[in-house]
């Protein structure tokens, strides 16, 4: 079987950091991505997220690229469309072909734009790639996020999970019968699988109340949580490496490539 | 003394149609008693009665000697006492990590941190499942997920176990981990109900036989009594164990002597054979 993002964050080489320090680190490294004037930083920023999560996660390198793949599409399209229909002074130079002026501000607006998805979607892959859910939902427990939320989300994540199995078997036992052989035969394949996971859902919601109720649930799940603080040491590390990152922001600020 | 007993109990479907019809259980304390009964009979349902959350239209349930009364307290109290675990571990695991899901029941119980930190422990520990802990449990196999979900219920410490069909699923030594596991419970005091079609096993363990088919209850006693009364297993949809198929053919084709009450386990037929040799 296929690995998934999931997997890969509940067995990679930093899943015994605390996860606090993890988010932190991924949350404030992401707004200096943000916050960065030039696209130095951020570009930094990937750089070193990519190491990290090669390298340290040991997150295989393909898997990482089809990860960041998207993103990448996305920040390479955005920054096309900036330079080619952004900015004002400054022509740079002409394209007759599709008579479109290229303005130097518009480039760097762009690529500023590029380097700060890229940077900031690396962060979000790090923390996606080592830290797995539950314990982000400790900690959003911790930042005193309504329980009701919480609860929701918790099961939510729990039973995707369910669902996507009986959703995959439930799509081979019909490709096995020839479900999807036609075009209009995929799509009534299609349509009886959802509805029928629908029902399943619903059947399931009832068997799971039950099952709760048994255990003497009270319309309000009293989460069990062992928090574990950052070592000063690492809070060091990480405040001097932030750090570093702002006086990087500000001496680069009016750094631009054009 | 009775731990749980029913009075003819009959539930209806708001549709009119019974699921249970004078239905008369009675579990004494520290025995394992199996409800034996094909699809749809009324296993579940009858299970969800031992700890209110089903009501009978009519007839009464007790437990520990006492009518069930319905008001919320004392439900509680009920569901400390008798632990379901439910057929399918998917709709019981519903917490995003193991040492969460486990720890649902004591934290509604209202118990302090440290006592549920001991029992989540020491509960995981029986169930062979230490250092799964921080496992969500979709990364579980269909065995472990079912040893978390009787973990859950250990560490409520109930009185009363009920499991529906604990070994469906499993392969033959998650099976047979999962009864030994129940064996030694029950040595330690803990009364255990489990619903099975699985008659091969029922003789080893339980040491009472309920026959459910239907909505009622068709026949009951030890093992060895139910399994005598060939036609009413095999009207039931249910067969005798394998063991005592074997000794049936022997005398009925080849007239070998071996005569009712057919051995039922394997040990049983042993002793037979050896003793017809010796003769």
């Amino acid at each position: 079987m296929e690995r998934t993002l999931d997997d890969y964050a509940h067995s990679n080489g930093l899943k015994n950091t605390n996860p606090s320090f993890k988010v932190l680190f991924a949350l404030l490294t992401m707004i200096i991505c943000v916050i960065s004037t030039s696209p130095v930083i951020p570009l930094i920023i990937t750089f070193l997220m990519m190491f990290l999560i090669i390298f340290w996660a040991k997150i295989p390198f393909k898997f990482y690229l089809k990860f960041i793949s998207i993103p990448l599409f996305f920040g390479i399209m955005t920054f096309l469309f900036m330079a080619l229909f952004f900015g004002m002074a400054d022509p740079w130079f002409k394209i007759n072909l599709i008579n479109v002026i290229v303005y130097k501000d518009g480039f760097n607006l762009g690529a500023l734009v590029f380097a700060r998805i890229l940077g900031g979607f690396s962060c979000l892959g790090f923390l996606a790639l080592t830290t797995p859910m539950t314990e982000i939902f400790s900690l959003l427990e911790g930042f005193k996020i309504p329980l009701v939320i919480l609860e929701i989300a918790m099961m939510m994540y729990r039973y995707i999970f369910v669902f996507l199995e009986e959703a995959t078997n439930m799509y081979q036992s019909q490709k096995t019968r020839l479900g999807y052989l036609s075009f209009k035969g995929s799509f009534k394949s299609l349509g009886i699988l959802a509805s029928n996971l629908f029902i399943r859902t619903w059947m399931r919601g009832e068997q799971v109340y039950i099952s709760m109720e048994s255990r003497c649930y009270d319309g309000s799940i009293k989460t069990f949580k062992t928090q574990n603080s950052i070592s000063t040491k690492n809070m060091a590390l990480l405040v001097s490496f932030e750090f570093l990152l702002i006086i990087g922001t500000y001496l680069t600020a009016g750094f631009k490539i054009l | 003394m009775k731990v749980i007993e029913t009075k003819d109990i009959t539930y209806e479907y708001p549709d009119g149609t019974k699921a249970l019809e004078k239905v008369n259980f009675m579990a004494e304390e520290g025995k394992i008693v199996a409800l034996l009964g094909p699809n749809g009979a009324g296993k579940s349902t009858l299970f969800l009665h031992f700890n209110g959350i089903l009501r009978p239209s009519s007839g009464t349930v007790m437990i520990d000697c006492e009518n069930v009364n319905y008001n919320k307290k004392e439900l509680m109290k009920i569901r400390q006492k008798v632990g379901i675990v439910f057929q399918n571990p998917d709709d019981q695991l519903f917490a995003p990590t193991v040492v969460e899901d486990v720890a649902f029941g004591p934290m509604n119980m209202g118990l302090p941190k440290e006592e549920v930190e001991s029992r989540v422990k020491e509960a995981l520990s029986r169930v062979g499942m230490d250092g799964f802990e921080k496992k969500p449990p979709h990364h579980l196999s269909g065995g472990q997920k079912k040893r978390v979900a009787i973990a859950g219920i250990l560490a409520m410490k109930p009185k009363i176990m009920v499991l529906d069909e604990p070994t469906s699923g499993l392969d033959p030594k998650g099976a047979s981990q999962i009864l030994r596991l129940l064996y030694q419970l029950n040595k330690e005091g803990m009364t255990i109900i489990i619903s099975t079609h699985d008659v091969d096993l029922v003789p080893i363990y339980a040491s009472k036989v309920y026959i459910i088919s239907e909505g009622k209850i068709i026949k009951q006693g030890t093992a060895s009594e139910v399994f005598e009364d060939v036609k009413t297993i095999r009207g039931a949809n249910l067969r005798l164990p394998r063991i005592a198929h074997l000794m049936e053919i022997l005398e009925k084709e080849d007239k070998l002597p071996f005569d009712k009450p057919y051995p039922l386990t394997i040990g049983g037929a042993r002793k037979r054979i050896l003793k017809e040799f010796e003769e």
